[in-house]
């Protein structure tokens, strides 16, 4: 009995420990991006078991924040057109991407039925760029192939593209958003008043 | 009526000949050392933008109302046979891809799934193959020649919208003629003279709306998500089959694709 009564608080002193200490310890230890991911994903399933509508939307946005690169893969998606784009332009272009991004991923993620996802292969790339490769097998039906690209910044760990069987986001958005130039005068005004008009619209 | 099938399966296999080299030849004529960064080569944009709208109206007002029911009302069991019965039905095609693709073993094996669910999976409808541990692969003459033809992957030579098939290119298109001119069950049909009505026009409609069942949720948010619906669905599908291609490679050439990422980076 007394054996067991000092393993137990043995164990207890061991969590105690390990809670006080974990946040302190985790931004000093870099995790490793694979650790970052399934961190990311967590977080993502926590918000979806316990936010819904504007709420969730709210936290989506909050993730994307923190664990993605958002400046980064908005100027990835204007290619050549962020060189032409005015500072104002640019930091309005952000603000109405970053809006798009939170709706877009909270309605993906709101799909959410317990899937679960199993990390794969983790290959460091040149630039503090690491592909880390992933599997989302869903309850029915094929598992959807998943890569994330990480990248190291000086704010740590961030997002920069997701790739689902194989299409980047950033890339689609790239397409998406060059032809829509291309098509509406060569500038980037238009594509800004329209995705400032889709973040009020709906 | 032998020698009927052997004439037209000659017929077919000239055609896949001239197929053949025609592919290669456009595909070929556009390789400049692109990074897979630049933009889909798309000469035919005005109409194929054209018949992107004709298949958006009748996806709009047949197709996905349709695909939607199917989903939402066909038992999940009910679907599972009918998508089993169609690979099924696929598996020869996908069996001489693998061939032409220099890998028979895996050939053998989907010929052996083909053998044992036709016959202990009823005509298809049960894949009892895979709890045998024979594994389903899908391959297309798309595939086959995307394998063989010494460009990045992103590059299928022009970019091609088909009525009803949707999005595709030059190479794809050309291999979707190929598979179908192989096509083991579409040549006997032809040998005797069965009406289209009673087997290839079920099958492909069948195919169709299975397909469009399975694309509901990815192409909603695609077209949510744009400003310019067509030219989102012209990237995501030429990265998709430039996946599906490299994923083939890969077996043989690791290096080129992280070569590929990195000049991505460079790019960016």
């Amino acid at each position: 009995m007394p054996l067991v009564a000092y393993r137990r608080v043995a164990l207890r002193l061991a969590v105690a420990a390990a809670v006080s200490v974990a946040p302190v310890l985790g931004p000093a230890m870099a995790a490793s991006p694979g650790q970052f991911v399934e961190g990311v994903a967590k977080e993502v399933i926590a918000i979806i078991k316990t936010k819904t509508g504007a709420d969730r939307q709210a936290a989506i946005l909050q993730v994307l924040q923190t664990s993605f690169d958002l400046p980064y893969m908005g100027r990835s998606a204007l290619g050549t057109y962020w060189n032409q784009a005015s500072e104002e332009q640019r930091a309005r272009f952000l603000k109405a991407v970053a809006t798009a991004e939170a709706r877009a991923y909270s309605e993906r993620f709101g799909q959410y039925g317990g899937q679960t996802l199993v990390l794969g292969k983790i290959t460091p790339r040149a630039n503090g760029l690491s592909i880390v490769e992933s599997r989302l097998n869903q309850t029915s039906g094929q598992p959807i192939k998943l890569e994330w690209e990480v990248r190291d910044t000086d704010q740590g760990q961030r997002i920069v593209d997701v790739k689902v069987e194989g299409v980047s986001m950033v890339m689609t958005r790239r397409s998406d958003f060059n032809s829509y130039i291309k098509n509406n005068g060569g500038t980037v005004d238009p594509l800004i008043k329209e995705l400032e008009s889709r973040a009020v619209a709906r | 009526m032998i020698d009927g099938t052997m004439k037209s399966m000659s017929a077919s296999v000239r055609l896949s000949v001239v197929a053949v080299a025609l592919s290669g030849a456009m595909v070929g004529g556009c390789a400049s050392g692109d990074t897979g960064a630049a933009e889909v080569w798309d000469p035919l944009e005005t109409p194929n933008r054209f018949i992107f709208s004709i298949n958006r109206a009748v996806d709009i007002v047949a197709v996905r109302p349709i695909a939607v029911m199917y989903r939402e009302w066909v038992p999940d069991r009910a679907q599972t046979s009918v998508r089993n019965l169609l690979d099924n039905l696929g598996e020869p095609v996908t069996a001489i891809n693998e061939v032409f693709q220099g890998d028979p073993n895996r050939a053998a094996t989907t010929m052996a799934r083909f053998f044992v669910n036709s016959t202990l999976g009823v005509a298809g409808l049960f894949d009892v193959a895979s709890s045998f541990g024979l594994e389903r692969t899908k391959e297309d003459a798309g595939k086959t020649i995307g394998m063989y033809a010494g460009v990045e992957p992103e590059n299928g030579g022009f970019y091609l919208m088909l009525p009803a098939a949707g999005p595709s290119n030059a190479r794809d298109a050309t291999g979707m003629m190929m598979d179908y001119l192989v096509d083991p069950f579409r040549i006997l049909t032809f040998a005797l003279n069965i009406d289209w009505f009673v087997y290839s026009g079920p099958r492909y409609g069948a195919n169709l709306i299975d397909y469009r069942s399975r694309t509901i949720f990815a192409l909603d948010d695609l077209e949510k998500n744009s400003v310019d619906y067509y030219a989102a669905l012209r990237s995501a599908y030429t990265q998709n089959r430039a996946d599906l291609i490299r994923q083939k490679r890969e077996k043989t050439n690791t290096r080129a694709e992280l070569e590929r990422r990195d000049n991505l980076a460079l790019v960016r």
